[in-house]
């Protein structure tokens, strides 16, 4: 019994010998069969008893990984994070996502079957591998058919192996010692390094895209900005009569511009709410009001506002029992085409966000009015 | 199965489905009984059309693992002359089916300035060639094979070999000209470059399912000794890579119009993506594509009969499938299936068989007069 044995090799004639040879070492021993030729031979795979290589399920999972992070990076970029509408397609577009899922899963394939199988299977760069100083390897290379019994971690029986071997049909026997340590750039080593560049790239990237989002010191993409294209109210002489700008063509509408035909506030009425009350409706119709209309009605509706002592002006309070008794349509109405010393809002606000500012302006009135009843009978303590 | 009973049940399912075609014609009308025509003799003709290119593919790449197997697709590649009669009375379904031959039509510029291509005469020209091309390839490949069975005369290979690169070049231009002709032509305001590329990928694929299903076959009978699981393997290597060749083309072709979203290109998708054809594209991605590549990407189901012989089935009944897809909705009627499309089925699914047995008392089971048959029964992987 010698700990410093590596393995014990038998040197056969011819690969017969050694297909031979095989059954009858094997459970006659301990340690790992394992065998050295010249040319592949068919079957010895199987007559050895090597495990199936694992590295087709690595490739299959990380091919997985690979599609689904590439599917999640583009639905994040380009679906959530920043939606860009390309050639009028939806924002989630998935015949557009497939190439890039494929090109990616093609690469963590390719990377898992090529450095897995050299670094985690094999653990190349193994410089020292004991068979390199073997004296058989030369005749190995050349006509010869080793069989070898390898040490798994236990000591193994040296005498027993070799009596066996002899046996079995075996013309020369080699004990070949542990390989020594190895040296600093070994399998492991590679895969640190390999794993460190990995984990760096994750942080530079993550640090880049928060530090541009919340600290932005430079103005994004300026260059996109100084590019010959016509800007809106400024002369051009692209077009003959030298405006930038161009009328809708003759007969057209656009989207979410039908022409407003009501004349006066009383025939108003016939215009109905087509929104529902929903809460992101609500939500919108706040963001409106607080934008446009809360400088004079005041954040409240109520007509309370800074302009009203810096001026002297009297905004209508929208809270009132007046306008409270308005239809939606009428307020709608005065939101298009103003009142008094209110001017039309109708180029600031879309059709859809003048009727979630109606919805708006009715939660206001209700929040301002409330009722005894509104209490729920049963407070909790 | 006694032989004769085999034979008699074929021949009895030929006549009951010539009888369901008569009374098609009579009952549901010319347009579904070519419509069905066309369908039936696509799906036949390219599964011979298939098997001819796996031969000569053989020839051309000097293949020897496939020479044992060879008969195989020699005995399928006659289907394609079965279907030479069939592609000459399919000129009737011209007037009925292809909008092109109306003069009304032509009135469309874009149709009319195709008329140079697209007109009976050279149409008539063209089919009468093609057939003809198939004629002189079968006779050089599969009849020079047969005849070397007595003769062993290994100047056939040589022959073969000669004409395997004029063939590949003939047969690129034929299948592209059936796919343009018989199919893109049905709609001929449609534009796809890549249209031939697919059907040739759908008819490789087909020639290999029904290769493979025929080894397979004759394998468990016995009839193929020395054939073993290594041969196997490479048919369901094979198979595995070209329909994931299928799908990049099928996907391509659809991303790129999808894309560009023009006018002359997305109208034939649209046809054949809403209703019950969307369901069917969905059918088509699971059948053709993601259940064939999903089993076959271990290593032991490329080359385990069983789950090879059913999804060569399944794979030999997308491709149905996918010309079902591409040549049915131009009748606008929903995706028809029911008797007539059964009576044609049985029709030329039994002709078809009765023909290869026919084609299976000429010659041995194997390219026994081959040189390299032996080398190609020695194969391991």
């Amino acid at each position: 019994m010698n700990s410093r044995t590596f393995s014990v090799l038998g040197l056969f004639d011819n690969a017969q010998l050694l297909m031979n040879a095989i059954p009858a070492v094997k459970g006659r021993v301990t340690g790992r069969l394992e065998a050295y030729t010249p040319y592949p031979i068919h079957g010895i795979e199987e007559a050895l008893g090597l495990r199936k290589s694992p590295i087709g399920g690595m490739v299959f999972i990380m091919g997985l990984i690979g599609a689904i992070s590439a599917l999640a990076l583009e639905l994040w970029t380009s679906g959530i994070d920043y939606p860009l509408v390309t050639a009028g397609k939806p924002v989630f577009s998935w015949e557009a996502f497939i190439p890039i899922m494929f090109e990616v899963t093609v690469l963590f394939a390719c990377f898992t079957s090529g450095l897995g199988m050299l670094l985690l299977l094999n653990r190349l760069p193994f410089y020292r591998h004991p068979m390199l100083r073997s004296r058989s390897m030369p005749l190995i290379t050349r006509d010869k058919f080793a069989l070898a019994v390898e040490s798994e971690g236990q000591p193994l029986d040296v005498d027993r192996i070799t009596a066996v071997l002899r046996e079995t049909g075996a013309q020369t026997i080699e004990v070949i010692d542990q390989p020594a340590p190895p040296g600093p750039v070994s399998a492991g080593f590679l895969l640190w390094v390999a794993a460190g560049i990995m984990i760096s790239c994750l942080l530079a990237g993550y640090l880049t895209y928060w530090g541009m989002k919340l600290f932005p010191v430079s103005v994004p993409m300026v260059h996109m900005l100084d590019q010959p294209k016509l800007d809106p109210e400024r002369e051009d002489s692209f077009f003959k009569d030298g405006f930038g700008m161009r009328m809708p063509v003759a007969g057209t509408v656009a989207r979410g511009q039908t022409p407003y035909t009501i004349k006066s506030e009383q025939d108003s009425a016939v215009l109905a709410n087509p929104l529902p009350r929903t809460e992101s409706v609500f939500r919108k119709g706040r963001q409106a009001f607080a934008t446009y209309c809360s400088v004079c009605h005041g954040i409240l509706g109520n007509g309370v506002s800074t302009l009203t002592a810096a001026y002297g002006a009297k905004p209508a309070n929208l809270v009132s029992e007046t306008v409270r008794g308005y239809p939606d349509g009428r307020i709608y109405h005065v939101i298009v085409a103003g009142k008094n010393a209110m001017p039309s809002y109708a180029a600031e606000l879309t059709e859809d966000e003048r009727w979630t500012v109606v919805h708006y302006v009715r939660a206001l009135q209700r929040a301002m009015n409330a009722r005894d009843t509104d209490i729920p009978k049963e407070t909790p303590r | 199965m006694n032989e004769n009973r085999t034979r008699n049940i074929l021949a009895a399912a030929a006549v009951a489905g010539l009888a369901g075609m008569a009374a098609t014609a009579l009952i549901a009308g010319w347009e579904r009984f070519w419509v069905n025509w066309i369908l039936w003799f696509l799906y036949i003709l390219t599964i011979g059309l298939g098997s001819l290119f796996i031969v000569a593919l053989e020839h051309v790449v000097g293949a020897r693992w496939s020479v044992p197997l060879r008969r195989v697709p020699e005995r399928l590649s006659g289907l394609a002359l079965l279907m030479g009669p069939a592609a000459l009375l399919a000129l009737f379904a011209l007037p009925v089916l292809y909008p092109w031959t109306n003069a009304e039509a032509l009135k469309d510029p874009v149709i009319a300035g195709k008329a140079i291509w697209l007109n009976v005469p050279f149409f008539a020209v063209r089919v009468v060639a093609c057939v003809g091309l198939w004629i002189l390839a079968y006779r050089i490949f599969v009849s020079g094979s047969i005849r070397q069975d007595g003769e062993k005369n290994p100047g056939f290979n040589v022959r073969a070999r000669r004409f395997a690169p004029v063939f590949m070049v003939i047969f690129g231009i034929t299948i592209t000209v059936v796919a343009f002709d018989w199919i893109s032509s049905l709609e001929p305001a449609w534009y796809s470059d890549v249209f031939g590329v697919y059907v040739f990928a759908g008819t490789f694929l087909a020639g290999l399912a029904a290769t493979s299903l025929a080894v397979l076959y004759l394998m468990a009978r016995g009839k193929l000794p020395g054939v073993g699981p290594d041969h196997v393997y490479n048919l369901g290597g094979f198979l595995f890579a070209f329909t994931v060749f299928w799908s990049y083309i099928g996907f391509s072709q659809y991303l790129l119009m999808w894309y560009a979203n023009m006018p002359e290109e997305v109208f034939w998708y649209k046809e054949r993506l809403e209703g019950a054809w969307g369901a069917l594209v969905l059918a088509l991605a699971v059948l053709h594509f993601l259940l064939p590549f999903l089993v076959l990407i271990p290593r032991d189901a490329k080359s385990e009969p069983k789950r090879l012989f059913w999804i060569a089935t399944v794979m030999l009944i997308a491709h149905w499938l996918d010309l079902y897809w591409m040549i049915f909705p131009v009748l606008g009627k929903g995706a028809l299936f029911s008797w007539p499309e059964l009576s044609f089925g049985a029709f030329f699914v039994a002709s078809s068989l009765l023909w290869i047995r026919h084609a299976m008392t000429r010659g041995a089971d194997m390219p026994v007069g081959d040189p390299f048959l032996r080398e190609g029964l020695e194969f391991r992987l």
